[in-house]
């Protein structure tokens, strides 16, 4: 008794069955662009270069990894030159984890901005780490920590 | 924050994190543990009928990619091995159970015996040897 593919009422079917899909080449190009981005903001302590990321981070949480601008940096000049992806994937997921790069990045901005010393520091780094571990490792680290989140915030009861 | 070589130990901090990290979560992917008294699930517990040999239960998240590959993984061993069901959990509406069963992260999957008791868990992306591995702790019901 096999029962392959079930799709319990209740459990999953937002889980990326979906047919749209994404190059999965794109979001980890993106994140390796992201953590250079990042680290130039740290080195330099630049409130402007995060507020540049921050800005991407916005438009890629707010329009999906593939008409992010890196994501269009991706297809115009990456994927011309690489053959057909082996796989599409579900864009949920990066896009999920830009929205965290936002929050995160945009938390020190505004420390930032508000006076506080090192926040372009802290907050760029921060972030940094998410897209190094993608871009370097493949692991999604918005990813490993939402289930945590939505238990914590989650109500206390079943369903 | 003034100095160049502070900003720059930052960044290497961070690099150094990273490769632990990494380098830790690479380890324990699809190591699978043995567990005693880890609970029972029911039928119940998943609105549908678990298996008559073994249960493979997967939770996963909508933002999680890893999990895609371990529900071919699972759905893969499920249909090859007669008795195995696999059944998969949006943890993220199913917080109840991911509370009950202390899942911290996505995939994370538990191995159930015929009577629903959990006999083995595993995070992460395993390898297909391991996911027999997994079955068999199940089939056997230790």
């Amino acid at each position: 008794m096999a029962t392959t593919g079930s799709r319990v009422p209740g459990t999953t079917g937002a889980t990326g069955t979906a047919p749209r899909g994404i190059d999965p080449r794109g979001p980890r190009f993106a994140a390796g662009i992201t953590a250079v981005v990042l680290a130039v903001a740290v080195l330099t302590g630049s409130a402007w270069v995060l507020a540049f990321q921050v800005l991407v981070f916005a438009v890629a949480a707010a329009l999906g990894p593939a008409r992010s601008p890196y994501g269009w940096l991706y297809r115009t000049l990456v994927r011309p030159r690489l053959g057909p992806p082996a796989e599409l994937e579900d864009p949920a997921p990066p896009r999920f984890a830009q929205a965290v790069g936002f929050v995160v990045a945009g938390a020190g901005l505004v420390a930032e901005l508000a006076g506080v010393d090192g926040g372009v520091e802290v907050g760029g780094t921060l972030a940094f780490i998410a897209a190094f571990l993608n871009a370097a490792f493949g692991l999604c680290l918005g990813c490993e920590l939402y289930l945590l989140l939505a238990r914590l915030r989650g109500p206390r009861t079943a369903h | 924050m003034e100095s160049l070589l502070l900003r720059a130990a930052l960044l290497a901090g961070a690099v150094v994190v990273c490769v632990l990290v990494a380098a830790v979560l690479r380890r324990r992917a699809g190591r699978v543990r043995a567990v005693t008294d880890g609970g029972v699930l029911s039928p119940a517990d998943v609105d549908q009928p678990l298996g008559t040999a073994a249960t493979l239960v997967q939770f996963s998240t909508r933002t999680c990619t890893p999990c895609r590959t371990v529900r071919r993984l699972l759905d893969e061993q499920a249909a090859a091995s007669p008795g195995v069901a696999h059944v998969e959990i949006d943890a993220e509406r199913r917080l109840d159970l991911a509370r009950r069963f202390h899942v911290l992260r996505t995939p994370t999957v538990l191995v159930l015996d015929a009577g629903g008791r959990v006999t083995a868990r595993f995070s992460g992306v395993p390898t297909p040897d391991q996911v027999r591995d997994a079955v068999l702790t199940g089939a056997r019901g230790r």
